[in-house]
């Protein structure tokens, strides 16, 4: 599910950045860091919509990087389980197939997969598919799943039901 | 698949009433799902209620009805608990339970099914089932696996700069765009291999290499995806550094009867027999495996049988673009050429040196002309050591080589060099010319062409081109050299092997490397083999542009037309195109004549066809096996025998070749009065080893100055493994005694904390019997034996010193002495002194219990790591039985540590590394 929320990220930055151009280099580098990253709490960050403040900024004894508090709204994407989505499939084996929900990476066991629906690893690509072959999943095409779990790592990986 | 069944039974205080199931018999639910709607029964206001599940499976019976008023306490549904056959990341990918949570089931899944994914693992169970579907799908397919090595294999990679202009090399970046590039050749005809392989094998691949780069490799070699479809193992996957073996039983959990492998390291299969071991491949200089494992050496094929590699140093520094490749022939260069070669070294070496300089100073973009003179010059030096090897008038090479000489000293005025270019030019002609007439003379039935093409004045003579070849066939076409300024002249030929495709061994080559009997004959056929071939597109009007102008031109602009195309010989792929499908009929004819259900092995399959190839030749070696070693040992002979040939230590009415390392022996002289007798060198073996077939004996006479290979190359001695019949041994999948599946993937995965501990306990007890080790014997006796008995950490032997112990007191004695040995000696030497001190004991009190009482037929320097290895021993079944094991019932007992040779303890270690880093 898609969410528009504001959220706050610290900004470390180095003293040669420190000039007129300051608070410009604070903002790409919100950007940089901040969008495409995932949390388990709040998912996907998508996009960033808004810089609400930047704080002032506090400069580390020692060092001289200088810390800016920034909030800001963005976009982000937040799976649940139970919730259905659409999903592009990416690569299809005999354990299941491996499908993609924009950032999110899914994996959908042959178990959860109807059980109409028969492997057949012979034709290229390979695909899954009904006996009278009405219905083809193979890489590339689309599918609505049902995420059963989800697991945050490096990235968000989700299992699902098929339909 | 244990299966916990669950009764969800109504835990609410007041009897509820069911209003509606949600779920149907043979559903899978997971945690939270909603199972039925409720209400209860006195509630005032009606009100629908959820019931969710607590726990994750299947419903196997719902047993209360719809409707029904239930009772606190009453069970409402059996529900059959997942097990978790499907895993991914810990996660459970039919249930979505988390893993990691200690309150659930444990899994059964640890085998990871799929090559790419090891985060993905099923239970063993339905790795079976899915095996199995496989091997139905591949017979019903008349398909077998190939296991394809990427490195060396069909491909050779390079860190090395090298020009980007090289036809067929790939360049790529792994890291992003300040990390290495990587530079790849294609073994020749690979595409075509794979293409026709393909339709008899399953393609996988199954290399050293890390995730990426073998991806990488693998868009390379089949941009569709139709050959290898993520068939991909990687090093990232591997469970073991240094072995591939390991990954085998997860990848193919019903055997691997029907798994051929391709490679060209033996050592990482530890020597299986259904391994076809290939002839390294190898393009560039000075690099050898980049992706060899860690620890086994990396080292270049440069000094050593590697025939073939390309020295593209050079080239580079003459700014990427001067179309001259030294064929790197140290080697097969024989003697006669000895010399001449040195000096083109030599002179090789100056150029690269003033180009050095020159690249110092005109930083990477510029070309110096004086560097690309001194590379034609080389070049042509080079041309000039080819004539001479294909027996061209010597005059003429005289001619040749004062011409380059002049070329060389020429480069203060252009004028003068354009005058040297074309007397090269008609010298070269002229070279042309009179080896045609003379091979006409001979009537060799080869044609042997040397071509030297100078078609750009001094301008450009960076962008020269020499066209050196040797060829063979005669189907080749030639556009003759051109001297026309303005025309572009194009050389087009045929690479030499791919004239050759479909005959593997072209009566032609073969007369004619008969004919060239002065060179040495592997020289010869290496050299046949090797044409450079170079394409070559030179406008000359840019002749008068300005020369840094050309220079940069031609440097940025890395079209067709400059790319260089440097033809190598190795055709290996072409035999092993035929070895494959050779095995691939074998099987499935040996599949045909078997009852249904049966399938044969490969790894018996494998070594019969290739024991067909000299099947009925009768061999004797001369001067090949030392005379202090016994026939049998020597590797030749293990070669030989494995090709299926007879091996006799003299001439007999019977024999039919003599292997001679050199003339004038004994046994040659008794062969060359035998009629039938053909008498060979030992390459003749090497080939033969080499190609799995048949080679005509008549490229491999046995002349004057004999051979030099008298040890066959690495890639010949695969037998050597024979040896050891285990590896032979077919059957699907050893089972440990628990007969558990992951204990054949990784035995630690099974040990209990009990094992653990004990195991802590022996490493604390021989780091304490180490440090008392200098202690006397009479201390080591003074300690009871049962208590010395415990501390050691030579289990099978405490066993059966206990025996000893408890029939008689006076083998205490000898218990400490033993002890002793075991403390003092490492491990290895220790269990085969132990071995020996035992033997000699059972002289004495015939000690039937004794696990170590060697077998009569065994040999002394066997270690018992081998023996146990094959199964001879069962030394864990002893310890199983014993009544004082006191060790964890449920679990099994591991394999015996210290059966475990210490790479066997490495591995181990490295995998409970991993196993704990992934927790």
């Amino acid at each position: 599910m898609f969410y528009h929320i504001s959220l706050e990220h610290e900004i470390l930055l180095h003293p040669q950045y420190f000039g007129p151009q300051l608070l410009e280099k604070v903002k790409t580098k919100l950007y940089t860091e901040v969008e495409g990253t995932c949390t388990g709490k709040y998912g996907f960050v998508i996009a960033v919509t808004t810089i609400d403040s930047i704080g002032a900024g506090l400069i580390l004894p020692g060092q001289g990087f200088v810390v800016y508090p920034v909030k800001y709204k963005a976009i982000v994407f937040r799976p649940f389980k139970g919730e259905v989505l659409d999903a592009v499939v990416r690569q299809v084996n005999k354990v299941g197939m491996f499908a993609e929900i924009g950032p999110l990476s899914c994996f959908i066991s042959h178990h959860s997969i109807p059980a109409e629906m028969e492997f057949c690893p012979n034709v290229n690509p390979q695909c899954y598919k009904t006996k009278d072959e009405d219905v083809v999943i193979r890489a590339e095409g689309e599918i609505r799943l049902k995420i059963v779990g989800t697991r945050v790592d490096a990235t968000g990986i989700l299992f699902l039901f098929l339909f | 698949m244990v299966e916990k069944t669950i009764y969800i039974s109504q835990s609410q205080r007041k009897p509820i009433k069911i209003l509606k199931w949600k779920i149907r018999e043979g559903q899978t639910v997971p945690v939270g799902h909603v199972l039925l709607l409720y209400d209860f029964v006195d509630a005032k206001t009606a009100e629908q209620r959820k019931l969710k599940s607590t726990h994750a499976g299947t419903v196997h019976k719902i047993i209360a009805k719809q409707g029904e008023t239930i009772n606190t306490g009453r069970t409402l549904l059996q529900l059959e608990a997942c097990s978790h056959p499907t895993v991914m990341n810990d996660m459970c990918a039919e249930c979505g339970a988390d893993l990691r949570k200690e309150e659930t089931s444990p899994t059964t899944a640890f085998v990871p099914m799929v090559h790419a994914i090891p985060n993905l693992k099923v239970s063993e169970e339905l790795a079976q089932k899915i095996g199995k579907a496989d091997n139905e799908r591949l017979l019903s397919d008349k398909k077998l696996v190939l296991l394809v090595d990427l490195d060396q294999t069909l491909i050779h990679t390079t860190n090395d700069n090298i020009p980007p202009n090289i036809k067929d090399v790939y360049h790529f970046q792994l890291y992003g765009p300040n990390s290495p590039w990587y530079h790849t050749r294609l073994r020749p005809g690979t595409h075509r291999f794979l293409n026709n392989i393909q339709t008899n094998y399953e393609l996988h691949i199954c290399t050293f290499g890390a995730r990426n780069y073998a991806h990488m490799i693998a868009a390379f070699l089949d941009p569709e995806q139709k050959i290898f479809n993520n068939r991909i193992l990687s090093r990232d996957e591997c469970f073991d550094p240094t072995s591939k073996k390991a990954n085998l039983q997860a990848l193919f959990p019903c055997g691997d009867n029907m798994v051929c492998i391709i490679d060209d390291r033996e050592d990482v299969w530890s020597h299986a027999s259904n391994l076809i071991h290939v002839r390294p491949y190898h393009f560039f200089q000075h690099t050898g495996d980049i992706n060899a494992p860690p620890g086994l050496d990396k080292h270049e094929h440069d000094a050593e049988g590697g025939p073939m590699g390309v020295d593209l140093l050079a080239g580079v520094e003459a700014n990427k673009s001067v179309a001259e490749q030294a064929v790197s022939d140290e080697l097969e260069a024989g003697e006669v050429e000895q010399a001449e070669f040195e000096k083109a070294e030599i002179e090789a070496k100056d150029a690269e040196r003033d180009k050095k300089k020159a690249e110092s100073e005109t930083k990477n973009a510029e070309l110096d002309p004086e560097m690309a003179e001194a590379e034609s010059v080389k070049a042509e030096q080079e041309e000039h050591q080819q004539v001479k090897i294909s027996e061209s008038n010597t005059s003429e090479k005289q001619h040749e080589k004062k011409s380059a000489k002049n070329g060389e000293d020429s480069n203060n005025s252009e004028i003068d060099k354009v005058v040297e270019k074309h007397e090269i030019k008609s010298e070269t002609d002229k070279i042309n010319g009179s080896s045609d007439i003379k091979i006409k003379n001979e009537a060799v039935g080869a044609e042997e062409k040397l071509e030297n093409k100078h078609s750009e004045p001094v301008g450009v003579c960076e962008e020269e081109k020499n066209n050196e070849k040797m060829e063979t066939d005669t189907d080749v076409k030639t556009k003759g050299p051109t001297c026309n300024g303005d025309s572009t002249v194009v050389v087009d030929r045929e690479p030499h092997h791919i004239g050759n495709a479909n005959g593997k061994f072209s009566e032609v080559e073969d007369t004619q490397q008969m004919n060239s009997g002065k060179t040495n004959v592997n020289n010869s056929h290496q050299k046949n083999n090797s044409c450079i071939n170079s394409k070559l597109a030179s406008d000359v009007k840019e002749a008068t542009d300005s020369q840094c102008k050309d220079s940069t031109k031609s440097n940025q602009d890395i079209n067709s037309e400059n790319l260089i195309e440097i033809d190598d010989p190795d055709d290996y792929l072409l035999y092993l195109e035929d070895i494959l499908k050779r095995i691939h009929g074998a099987f499935y004819e040996e599949y045909d004549k078997m009852e249904a259900g049966e399938i044969p092995d490969l790894k018996v399959v494998i070594p019969k066809v290739r024991g067909q190839v000299l099947k009925g030749c009768r061999l004797v070696f001369s001067g090949l096996v030392p005379n202090r070693m016994k026939l049998e040992d020597s590797k030749v002979y293990q070669v030989a025998t494995s090709l299926g040939a007879e091996v006799t230590q003299d001439i007999t009415d019977k024999t039919t070749h003599l292997v001679a390392v050199r003339p004038g022996t004994i046994k040659v002289n008794a062969g060359r009065r035998q009629r039938n007798v053909k008498i060979v060198t030992p390459d003749w073996l090497w080939c033969c080893a080499e190609r799995w077939d048949h080679v005509d004996e008549r490229i491999f006479p046995l002349n004057s100055r004999g051979s030099r290979n008298r040890h066959p190359p690495p890639h010949c001695s695969s037998p050597e493994h024979r040896k050891y019949p285990t590896h032979d041994k077919p059957t699907a999948r050893k089972r440990t005694p628990s007969g558990r599946f992951m204990d054949t993937i990784n035995p630690l995965m099974s040990f209990s904390s009990a094992d653990i501990a004990d195991m802590d306990k022996e490493v604390e007890d021989i780091l304490v019997n180490e440090s008392g080790s200098s202690s006397s014997e009479e201390e080591n006796e003074a300690v009871p034996p049962e208590v010395q008995e415990a501390l050691s950490e030579d289990k099978p032997t405490v066993i059966a010193e206990i025996l000893n112990s408890s029939s008689s007191n006076e083998d205490d004695e000898l218990g400490g002495t033993e002890d002793d040995l075991a403390m003092e000696y490492p491990r290895g030497f220790k269990r085969k002194r132990s071995c020996g001190l035992r033997k000699d004991l059972d002289e004495d009190d015939d000690d039937e219990e004794n696990p170590y009482n060697p077998s009569p037929n065994s040999s002394d320097d066997e270690t018992p790591s081998e023996r146990f290895k094959r199964g001879e021993m069962d030394v864990d079944n002893d310890v199983d039985m014993e009544p004082e094991d006191t060790q964890d019932s449920d679990s099994l007992t591991p394999p015996d540590p210290e059966e475990l040779d210490d790479k066997e303890w490495n591995r181990m270690g490295a995998e409970l590394e991993r196993e704990f880093l992934s927790e």
